[in-house]
């Protein structure tokens, strides 16, 4: 092959995934405000039941164990489903909300262990020194055993971050236009699907490197004190 | 009588922590209590301030009856101050964050009294310059004379130690006992864990000699020290006196 011809190849491809990332950015924003609102229901329910989980009522403790169980049994495509066109055909719900519940729902039981485990992590010490100085339960926990467990579930729920955003192009097949549906959208006009999927891909993984550097350098920032060597 | 407990008594499952357990302290007695591992020293004082709940019998404290309701509890522990073995600072505050958290959200205090309360206090263990280090820079002798500034910001009228100097490097009890002295020599009702005969025979006007869940003896410091009259007792000092 002369050596032009390599070289118009080669700008041909070029050109070919330059369309697709113009074809593919408007839907962006679309994936992120999914997994930013989703995550943050996440969060807010995955709080409740794991708190839920530490209660002395074996009612309430025992329904959250049997709700994280359930939704962590159960594949997050199916439940999308089930909550699209299920629970969303009663409800009257759009396709976004249905994506938000069905993300919020699953990751709340993920995020609901890791954070019972943030405060049972913490040493019973500090509940009796925060105690035996006259606080509340209330007291304790919002002073002294939160801002600790806090420091330490900020790892895992940061890949939980992360693990969401990844999970969020599963709602594609509701026919949600986020970064995946756009994807689909391209291939079955142009038919390149090597090109297609390669910039899909590449996007992700620009947006998730990024969390995951933005989470260790926030780590590092926030470093936790007493939880180093004691000396 | 600051202190009162009649017949208290406490299991855990089949196991008796403690078997009906009866003493009196006056306001500014000190008084030390030893017995061996496992015979009930900590939960004594945990069941004194509301930390565990007897199964029967009955505390009283400065006239305020210990019982099932919350209120009691919470009042009583007011009055009570508590320093453990292992210190239990608050790692992710500060020294002076340490002294002023109970201040602020128990007593309402503002921030300018609190600090300037946790300051006094921290001069007196000696420790002001070490008031915005954390608990994790500072030594183990350090860490417990401000938890037991910590304990002290809160006014209590009583004190009460958990083997405060067991997990400490013997080259650190020193500086902790000292702190102990001073306190009992102002006058604060303290009672004691521990095994420190030395600062027994020094402090403590009294002392109670506890195994299994019982108090076996108990009586005037140099009573108990010198002529011990029950054979556990008289076993259990040669050990520690050793
Ligand atoms: N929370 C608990 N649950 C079950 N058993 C307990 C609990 N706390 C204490 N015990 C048991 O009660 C008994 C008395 O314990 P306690 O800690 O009061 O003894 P101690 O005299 O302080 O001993 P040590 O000198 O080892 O500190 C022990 O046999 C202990 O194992
Ligand atoms: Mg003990």
């Amino acid at each position: 092959m002369p050596l032009q011809e390599i070289l118009y190849w080669i700008s041909s491809q070029f050109l070919i995934l330059k369309n697709i990332l113009f074809f593919l950015a408007p839907a962006i924003p679309m994936t992120i405000k999914l997994t930013l609102v989703s995550f943050t229901f996440a969060l807010f329910l995955g709080f409740l039941v794991g708190i839920a989980r530490l209660s002395k009522n074996k009612l309430i403790k025992s329904l959250s164990k049997i709700y994280i169980d359930m939704i962590r049994g159960i594949p997050l495509l199916v439940q999308i489903f089930f909550i699209y066109f299920g629970l969303g055909k009663v409800l009257n719900l759009d396709r976004f909300l249905a994506g938000v519940i069905a993300i919020g729902v699953c990751y709340s039981a993920y995020l609901a262990e890791i954070i019972r485990a943030g405060i049972q992590a913490i040493h019973r010490g500090q509940y009796q020194a925060a105690l035996s100085l006259g606080m509340t339960p209330y007291q304790t926990m919002r002073y002294v055993i939160l801002p600790q467990s806090f420091r330490i579930i900020i790892p895992p729920v940061a890949n939980e971050f992360i693990a969401s955003l990844k999970d969020s192009s599963l709602v594609s097949i509701i026919g949600l236009r986020e970064l995946t549906r756009a994807g689909r959208e391209y291939y079955s006009q142009y038919f390149v699907d090597f090109h297609t999927w390669l910039v899909v891909g590449i996007i992700y993984l620009a947006m998730t490197l990024s969390l995951s550097r933005l989470v260790s350098f926030l780590e590092k920032k926030y470093k936790v004190h007493g939880y180093g060597i004691q000396h | 009588m600051i202190i009162q407990t009649k017949n208290i008594s406490k299991r855990f499952g089949e196991l008796i922590a403690l078997d009906r357990v009866s003493f009196e302290v006056e306001k500014g007695e000190v008084v030390v209590i030893i017995g061996p591992s496992g015979s009930g020293k900590s939960s004594l004082l945990r069941c004194l301030n509301g930390l565990e709940r007897v199964d029967s019998g009955e505390i009283i404290i400065d006239g305020i009856k210990l019982d099932k309701d919350k209120k009691s509890i919470h009042k009583v522990r007011e009055e009570i101050g508590m320093v453990f073995q292992d210190f239990n600072l608050f790692p992710h505050l500060s020294v002076l964050g340490n002294l002023c958290l109970a201040q602020k959200v128990v007593r309402k205090r503002d921030e300018q009294t609190s600090e300037k309360t946790s300051l006094e206090l921290l001069k007196k263990v000696g420790l002001l310059d070490k008031k915005n280090s954390f608990p994790s820079q500072l030594s183990g002798g350090q860490q417990q004379r401000v938890a037991i500034a910590r304990a002290l910001a809160m006014n209590p009228k009583i004190m009460l130690f958990d083997e405060p100097t067991s997990a400490l490097d013997p080259e650190m009890i020193g500086e902790v006992l000292e702190v102990m002295k001073v306190l009992a020599q102002e006058g604060m009702t303290m009672l004691v864990v521990t095994h420190e005969i030395g600062f027994a025979r020094e402090v403590a006007d009294k002392i109670i000699f506890m195994d299994q869940g019982k108090i076996i003896e108990e009586g005037q410091t140099e009573v108990i020290l010198n002529s011990p009259q029950n054979p556990r007792t008289i076993a259990f000092l040669s050990k520690v006196l050793k």
